[in-house]
């Protein structure tokens, strides 16, 4: 019988009973094929390896991280509850030494939710990852987490709400965003003035297969990783880069995937997007939960497996190799000045145009963040729908200087005056207080 | 009409013959572990004794004979087929020599994605007929997807073969590792199992008992007909604990979450009822190494039972999990949990001053009253049974749902009552009380329950049916049934087609079961896009005859 050399906790919920519509990709029947696989495969009954039930999540755990309006249960099903407390329950496995990894295989996903939430963008409402990063730190300490994205969209979510924090490094590898949603991603994008250098987007031409990703592991993630010394490695593992992902380009396999998976080592791995749900899914699924698990997966291939065909160009290659040398100067030398926004007032300040291609509409936003020499600084963020009401969102962060939290609570308390913003929430990581005004 | 049950135990052969209004007979003979027939001889001798053989109808045997072969390594050499494609290595689930695995693979939705390598099948095959192998299993992942490469596998041992066992006909349910070790316990105890069947018809012969129809206990807590056990052997592996649990459901009225003890000599089993109804294992049951797809109910067995040795360890009094022998009120000589209860008053059985004296020698030397020392080693083994009940009630509410109606709805469960039975099950009947503060009860009878249970057992058996209507085809692997469907199938008529093909199951299995007792257990249907519009419905209807008892006496 196989024994686990590191133990794993596996939250499996497919979400049987949701879907955004019935023929969207991100539908009912997209883990079916992936837990007939597990099943078959035995996979729960490797020592070592056991599968746990979902947290659901609270209101509280969503609102630690996001700006919701007009507010949470307005935009917020309860199969996202669901998919943010799987996460969770991964956290809780790992961090209480249940096990040694866990994998929430969750869905529907979360990697394009970003720090304000007005409705859902690219299959997600809220940011799962984010939320299970807040509510590591509140339960269990300060923590340094590492983020690796290796879904195949850029995780603009992710890399909003973090945009800000130099405890939380986000590495995205992704198809280039000049030929997939949402567009974005670019290596200038590294982050706030506060944190620079702690968001590192790495842009993969289409057709990219196992070389060239492994060739960025080694050459760029790893390095960084291991200068940067996380307390949690976070795996926010979207498979849409498979070879037979019906909404992407790249030429990545199962083998590819685990392997990835071996030298990032991951603490967690939370699953993002991945739409090929017969010929991709079941497969990747299984070699990333057996390379956690260090398990062999040199039996796990795809029936249409061709290593051959699947591999990428010369130019490609050279292409990535070219990345490779550019971009970890982003993080060990970071540019004195983030990529937008302009400062004013003592406060640097950014303004965005969100477009929520779920919800088909879009958001205006000014995102501005104390410049403070003694903390982090607060954020505040001043957004809406056009022509919709106005809200107000402004966060204490956990370290505040006694100025900057006297400041974030005197801009409440004036916004309840006398502002035109509708909604007003407060984020006071330091009080563990989140509170809505005006609803 | 009188319904025979006998429970082959470890330590006694139960057996009790069972009326429309009670119980009208009932026995206990030793075990003779060497010679079970004998002991079933003996049983079957001893009732009819007491009843007249004419006024049987039935008898429902539980035998430990199967679980034993396994467990003493009592077994056939077999010859394993085995077809895997893409996934683990399937040599790290090799349960014998013989293990062969044929190039070839089928897929989630049971496409063949690669044909059985023929060459490589015969060779195989050949490999195992130079060996000597008789009997064969034939296994393919994905078999209750598509069974065609095990028909394939079983096509190329024509002729070769005394028996052979297809993965897919064990059960629809998925699990390619623990098909590979149901389908490999059923060679391995087929020849055994036969010839014991042979004899205990003989048996029956010359008892007077030829017209009896004859069932065969499983560990789901259901029985199935002794033709088809002959066939599927490993389902009658533990069915011991099984056969408690329904004696419970048939001598007390249950309704509610409940726990049931059944308090052996070294064990005491574990059981738990949600709303009355007992529950069962999500997989499948573990024996040897292995893990298999056999139907069980969700018992637990702990190292605490009458004969637990009590001991001293740096002053801390311990119970079990050790036997050393029987207690002193039967001639042993080192106390036991029963000693503990004798010398409390609780129990009266065997030589209580031999008992005694005993166990106030046994303390004095350790420096404790005997007082102390029967009142700890109580609580020791009370906390323990407490603790692991606790323990397994958390389990069960831990337990991995997929929807969000399940996770939300889902209640846990919470033991309002508890059922005790078994030797001892009387004298810890007050400790448990005060320990859990829930009404405890212990039935009357309780000390032949499982022979009871064994008796009154109905017959149960499951299927499941999965219709993909891309493909235009509904398959029941189990009865190996597949039909080709219209587009428009749904999953009402998926649901009406498992009802239907359940019952008529039953009767040609001869059994009249009412189809009251039918029951859809899971029913899910998932629309399959592809690209952006719906191509079919993926199918998956589970049912099955509940678990239960002909009738109750409480």
């Amino acid at each position: 019988m196989l024994k686990a050399k590191n133990s794993l906790g596996m939250i499996f919920f497919p979400a049987f009973d949701w879907a955004i519509s019935p023929t969207h990709p991100e539908r009912e029947e997209r883990l079916l094929y992936t837990q007939d696989q597990l099943l078959e495969e035995g996979i729960f009954d490797i020592e070592g390896i056991q599968e746990y039930k979902p947290a659901v999540a609270t209101t509280e755990d969503v609102e630690r991280v996001h700006f919701c309006f007009p507010d949470v249960d307005s935009i917020v099903t309860r199969s996202h509850y669901i998919s943010a407390g799987g996460a969770i329950k991964a956290a809780q496995i790992v961090m209480e030494g249940e096990k040694q990894r866990a994998f929430a295989m969750v869905r529907p996903p979360g990697h394009h939710a970003m720090k304000t939430v007005l409705g859902s963008r690219g299959f997600c409402t809220i940011n799962i990852e984010a939320i299970m990063c807040e509510y590591i730190r509140k339960m269990y300490g300060p923590k340094r987490i590492a983020i690796v994205d290796t879904d195949c969209h850029h995780g603009d979510g992710t890399q909003d709400v973090y945009w800000h924090d130099p405890d939380t490094l986000y590495i995205s590898m992704h198809q280039d965003g000049r030929t997939l949603f949402p567009g974005t991603g670019f290596p200038q994008e590294c982050g706030g003035p506060k944190a620079l250098g702690r968001t590192i987007n790495i842009p993969l031409p289409p057709g990219t297969s196992d070389t060239g990703f492994m060739m960025v592991m080694e050459r760029v993630v790893m390095p960084i990783l291991e200068d940067f010394k996380p307390d949690l490695i976070i795996n926010s593992a979207g498979q849409d880069n498979h070879f037979t992902d019906p909404i992407t380009n790249m030429n990545f396999s199962a083998q590819g995937y685990a392997a990835l998976n071996t030298m990032l080592n991951p603490d967690i791995a939370v699953l993002e997007g991945g739409y090929s749900i017969q010929g991709a899914l079941p497969y990747v699924n299984l070699g990333i939960s057996m390379a956690m698990a260090g398990l062999d997966y040199s039996h796990v291939r795809e029936p249409d497996f061709n290593p051959e065909s699947l591999k990428e160009s010369q130019d490609i290659l050279n292409y990535i190799s070219s990345l490779c040398d550019a971009i970890p100067d982003i993080y060990f030398n970071p540019p004195e000045k983030t990529s937008d926004g302009v400062v004013k007032d003592g406060w640097s300040v950014r303004h965005k145009n969100i477009f929520y291609d779920t919800g088909g509409f879009s958001e205006s936003q000014t995102e501005s963040l104390y410049l403070c020499d003694d903390c982090r600084g607060i954020l505040k963020v001043e957004t809406g729908k056009q022509s919709g009401p106005r809200g107000l969102g402004v966060e204490i962060p956990r370290n505040a200087c006694k100025h900057c939290r006297d400041l974030a609570l005197k801009i409440v308390e004036e916004a309840q005056n006398k502002s035109s913003n509708r909604y007003v929430q407060l984020i006071n990581r330091q009080d563990e207080e989140y509170i809505r005004y005006g609803f | 009409m009188l319904l025979l049950g006998i429970d082959v135990g470890g330590t006694h052969t139960d057996a009790v013959a069972a009326g429309e209004d009670g119980i009208k007979a009932r026995v206990k003979v030793a075990t003779v572990h060497e010679n079970l027939l004998s002991s079933i001889q003996n049983a079957l001798e001893a009732i009819t004794a007491e009843v007249d053989p004419g006024l049987i109808q039935q008898l429902n045997l539980s035998t430990t004979l199967s679980t034993n072969s396994i467990v003493e390594g009592k077994v056939e050499d077999v010859g394993m087929i085995v077809s895997a494609g893409p996934g683990i290595d399937p040599y790290s689930v090799m349960p014998c020599k013989n293990y062969h695995v044929i190039p070839g693979a089928v897929d989630h939705r049971g496409t063949e994605t690669s044909p059985i390598d023929s060459n490589a099948l015969k060779a195989a095959v050949d490999s195992c007929v130079a060996d000597g192998i008789k009997v064969f299993a034939s296994v393919s992942k994905f078999s209750p997807r598509n069974p065609s490469h095990e028909k394939t596998m079983q096509l190329a041992l024509n002729g070769k073969a005394d028996f052979i066992t297809l993965g897919h006909k064990l059960t629809g349910r998925l699990n390619f590792p623990r098909r590979i070790a149901t389908a490999y316990y059923n060679c391995a105890v087929w020849r055994i199992f036969n010839n014991f069947a042979d004899a205990v018809s003989g048996t029956l012969e010359k008892t007077g008992l030829g017209h009896v129809k004859v069932n065969i206990l499983k560990a789901d807590g259901g029985t199935m007909p002794f033709q088809l056990s002959r066939d599927l052997p490993v389902q009658s592996i533990f069915s011991g604990p099984a056969a408690s649990v329904m004696g419970i459901i048939a001598l007390c009225d249950i309704t509610q979450d409940s726990i049931i003890y059944d308090v052996g000599g070294t064990t005491t089993d574990i059981a738990i009822f949600v709303s009355g109804a007992p529950l069962i294992e999500r997989d499948g049951i573990h024996i040897g190494s292995y893990p298999t797809l056999v139907r069980a109910l969700k018992v637990r067995s702990i190292g605490i039972g009458g004969d637990s040795a009590v001991s001293l360890q740096s002053g801390t009094v311990r119970v079990g999990p050790n036997r050393l022998g029987p207690s002193m009120a039967f001639d042993g000589n080192h106390p036991t949990l029963t000693d503990a209860l004798i010398w409390k008053g609780s129990c009266h059985c065997g030589s209580i001053e031999k008992s005694k004296k005993g166990f106030a020698d046994f303390a004095a030397k350790n420096n404790i009253s005997p007082d102390e020392l029967a009142e700890k080693a109580i609580n020791t083994a009370v906390g323990t049974i407490h603790d692991e009940t606790r323990q397994l009630v958390d389990e069960i509410n831990q337990q991995p749902v997929y929807t969000i109606h399940e996770l939300l709805e889902n209640r846990r469960i919470v033991p309002r009552k508890i059922y005790m039975m078994g030797g001892p099950a009387e004298a810890l009947k007050d400790s448990i009380f005060q320990k859990f503060q829930l009404s405890t009860e212990v039935p009357p009878n309780y000390d032949v329950a499982n022979a009871v249970g064994a008796a009154l057992t109905r017959t149960t058996t499951d299927i499941e049916l999965f219709a993909d209507t891309e493909k235009g085809v509904m398959f029941i692997p189990s009865l190996g049934y597949r039909e080709n469907i219209p587009r428009g199938y749904k999953l009402h008529d998926a649901e009406k087609d498992a009802m239907s093909h359940l019952l008529s199951h039953l009767g040609d299995l001869n059994i009249a079961s009412a189809g009251e007792n039918a029951e859809i257990t899971a029913s899910s249907s998932f629309n399959m896009i592809n690209g952006y519009s719906t191509v079919g419905r993926n199918i998956r209807v589970k049912c099955q005859i509940k678990p239960g008892v002909v009738r109750t006496y409480s």
